[in-house]
């Protein structure tokens, strides 16, 4: 997470100064990806969480 | 992949909208932008130049306004034309088989309109069945359309979000899942890191890159978990 925000900052920044329109999407882009990718990893992650504390699991 | 975006508008200048998607695309020699009314402002088409032009593409694209349900009328001419027997279909015409094509349209009704009980009653994809059955009879693969709905009226980050899509579009393998959109923007990230070598801002387009691709192992690591555990 530290990594992302870090990023996110950088990229901010670019996105703020740069007169390249093209750049700017691009940075849109990496943005739209990485938070869906945070999004499916925080999905995933939780389901494994309830999926080991599920009591069914307990009797095996 | 090579991607042949073919333009129709009677006044392709004065359009913002137009202007939005085509200006992005200068210097990319993946793309060749071919805007019909600039080439033929006589209407006389040069259908030998424009079956070897599809010839050398392997992705067909169609950008226009969405006029009367259809397209401005030198296009529908150049189907009619370019598209003839024994090229794009009938016996040995196979030229077009197996390429893939798409449709860009700038709408100018709301999306909501564009279905039963809407004011335009029919949706976009009734609409543009001729369309359809063009690419099929040619033994092309239709494409998921880009519908772009009352642009003037989209917030600056619906439209950058509009002008990844067309990206996507002209240039992506035709698959969205998350893991192909991935590695084309990694493809796209490393092209730029390579143009602009000396940017500072190629520093961070690379951390970028590299935080995707940890991401997806993350994703993957995981998914093996759950594969493991439903075995």
């Amino acid at each position: 997470m530290e990594k992302q925000e870090w990023l996110f900052k950088q990229l901010q920044e670019i996105y703020n100064q740069s007169t390249d329109f093209n750049e700017v999407v691009l940075i849109k882009a990496i943005q739209n990806i990485i938070n869906e990718q945070t999004k499916r990893i925080e999905q995933m992650e939780g389901e494994l969480e309830g999926t080991l504390w599920s009591p069914r699991k307990w009797g095996e | 992949m090579k991607t042949l975006l073919i333009v129709s508008h009677p006044d392709l200048i004065n359009s913002g909208s137009q202007q939005y998607f085509l200006s992005s695309l200068k210097g990319n020699d993946k793309i060749t932008v071919h805007h019909l009314e600039t080439q033929y402002p006589d209407g006389k088409i040069d259908v030998a130049k424009e079956q070897a032009l599809l010839r050398e593409h392997d992705r067909i694209i169609f950008q226009f306004p969405f006029y009367w349900y259809s397209s401005p009328p030198l296009l529908k001419q150049w189907q009619d034309v370019v598209l003839e027997a024994g090229f794009a279909y009938g016996k040995r015409g196979n030229a077009l088989y197996g390429k893939e094509f798409g449709l860009v349209l700038m709408i100018g009704v709301a999306e909501r309109e564009y279905q039963a009980g809407g004011t335009e009653l029919f949706s976009i994809n009734e609409l543009t069945k001729p369309f359809q059955a063009m690419a099929h009879k040619t033994g092309m693969i239709y494409l998921r359309p880009l519908t772009i709905f009352q642009f003037g009226y989209l917030e600056e980050d619906q439209k950058m979000d509009l002008l990844i899509k067309y990206w996507q579009l002209l240039t992506m393998e035709n698959d969205f899942s998350l893991t192909t959109r991935e590695k084309w923007l990694i493809a796209m990230l490393k092209n730029f890191i390579d143009q602009n070598s000396d940017s500072p801002n190629a520093r961070i387009f690379t951390y970028a890159v590299d935080l995707i691709e940890e991401n997806r192992n993350t994703i993957d690591g995981l998914k093996m978990v759950f594969d493991d555990m439903y075995d």
